[in-house]
């Protein structure tokens, strides 16, 4: 089992946390768009991740050979960014140049705590893993020292 | 004493080294350290090469682990040193013998 | 050269591979805290370590054993998330602190027995 692929692992997490960050971030920005290039309101981004197959099956075949060389991967990457479609919310102000016949104007169903809750989520995350390369790191410098 | 250069180990070919074999009196002090010294040297030889391979793969990328293949190049490298040692006594005891003046 | 083939060194490098794997798990664990679904994995730690040290006594050491990566399961007892993670960040942090501290007394002690045998080689050199 390589010590090595722990920066590979860990760089996938680093990576799908960080792109995280980018969609709340971008979400938060964009809470009161009522115009788009599309047109309507902005529409809230949400990412799904997967994790890098490291199915029972792979393991048990590792098992069963003993010499197990090829390691699952078992990082994670990040599966998709969709679009929410709840609809959006519906404000009164007819005064608004986005207001509809009826004097409604469409703002993104964002709502703002849960972004933030999101964001700072996945700023702890991305914190454990750069500490988690941290630990790789320290481990192999480590295992040096047997040669003195 | 003959080295082979052409193997990834230095090999010291055992069957160079007893010149004393001529005298009985040495010849049962001869048959120990000949016995060890042939079992160091090839073990020096199997754990040299084990080390090489250790090595090889961790520099390719992903096969040995680092700790693998540094106590694998530390078992080789005193392995070759005891080696060496036990070489050195027999190559001493020889000159002492021979030293000998009646 | 029943000098180099000691117990000692066998059980140390075993303990290295197994803390090796297990670093492996716990940062795929890590880096997978916020993945839906995923479930923790490790091996039994105490368990393997505990094998390599009786097989080591054992004379006819079975050296199948030596190479075989441990075990890997599902660790039992942890609360799934309404995601369906249940990969729990304060056991994944504790374990790999523990995990580092050991590789590293392990690399100690591997280096004060190599140092040992040298000195036992060195040893008779001055005569």
């Amino acid at each position: 089992m390589s010590l090595f692929s722990l920066f590979q692992i860990s760089g996938s997490a680093l990576n799908a946390e960080r792109q995280r960050a980018e969609v709340a971030t971008s979400n938060l920005a964009n809470a009161e768009t009522t115009r788009t290039a599309e047109g309507g309101p902005y529409k809230r981004h949400m990412l799904t991740f997967n994790s890098q197959p490291a199915s029972q099956f792979h393991l048990l075949l590792a098992d069963s050979l003993g010499g197990g060389n090829t390691p699952p991967r078992g990082g994670v990457r990040v599966g998709s960014v969709v679009e929410d479609n709840t609809p959006p919310l519906q404000r009164y102000e007819p005064g608004h140049p986005d207001a509809d016949a009826d004097g409604y104007v469409s703002y993104p169903a964002i709502n703002p705590v849960q972004e933030m809750v999101d964001l700072m989520g996945a700023e702890r995350s991305y914190e454990l893993n750069a500490s988690a390369v941290q630990a790789a790191k320290q481990m192999i410098q480590q295992s040096l020292q047997i040669l003195k | 004493m003959a080295i082979d250069f052409s193997s990834p180990g230095l090999r010291i070919l055992p069957a160079e080294l007893p010149q004393a074999a001529a005298t009985p009196a040495e010849s049962s002090a001869e048959g120990t350290f000949g016995e060890t010294l042939k079992e160091a040297v090839g073990n020096v030889e199997n754990l040299g090469l084990d080390a090489h391979y250790k090595v090889a793969s961790l520099l390719q990328g992903g096969g040995a682990d680092v700790h693998d293949a540094m106590i694998a190049v530390e078992k080789a490298d005193l392995s070759f040193q005891l080696m060496l040692q036990v070489r050195n006594k027999v190559v001493q005891a020889y000159q002492q013998i021979a030293g000998m003046q009646f | 050269m029943s000098l180099l083939d000691n117990p000692v060194i066998a059980a140390l490098s075993r303990a290295l591979d197994l803390t090796a794997q297990r670093q492996v798990l716990l940062t795929q664990n890590v880096a997978n805290i916020d993945t839906p679904g995923y479930h923790a994995r490790d091996i039994d730690f105490g368990q393997e370590l505990q094998r390599a040290l009786s097989s080591a006594e054992d004379e006819q050491g079975d050296q199948d054993e030596a190479g075989r990566p441990a075990l890997v399961r599902e660790v039992p007892g942890l609360v799934e998330r309404p995601d369906g993670n249940n990969v729990n960040i304060d056991r994944e942090s504790l374990l790999m602190g523990q995990n580092q501290l050991q590789f590293q007394t392990d690399v100690a002690l591997l280096r004060s027995e190599f140092s040992r045998l040298q000195e036992a080689i060195q040893g008779g050199s001055t005569q």
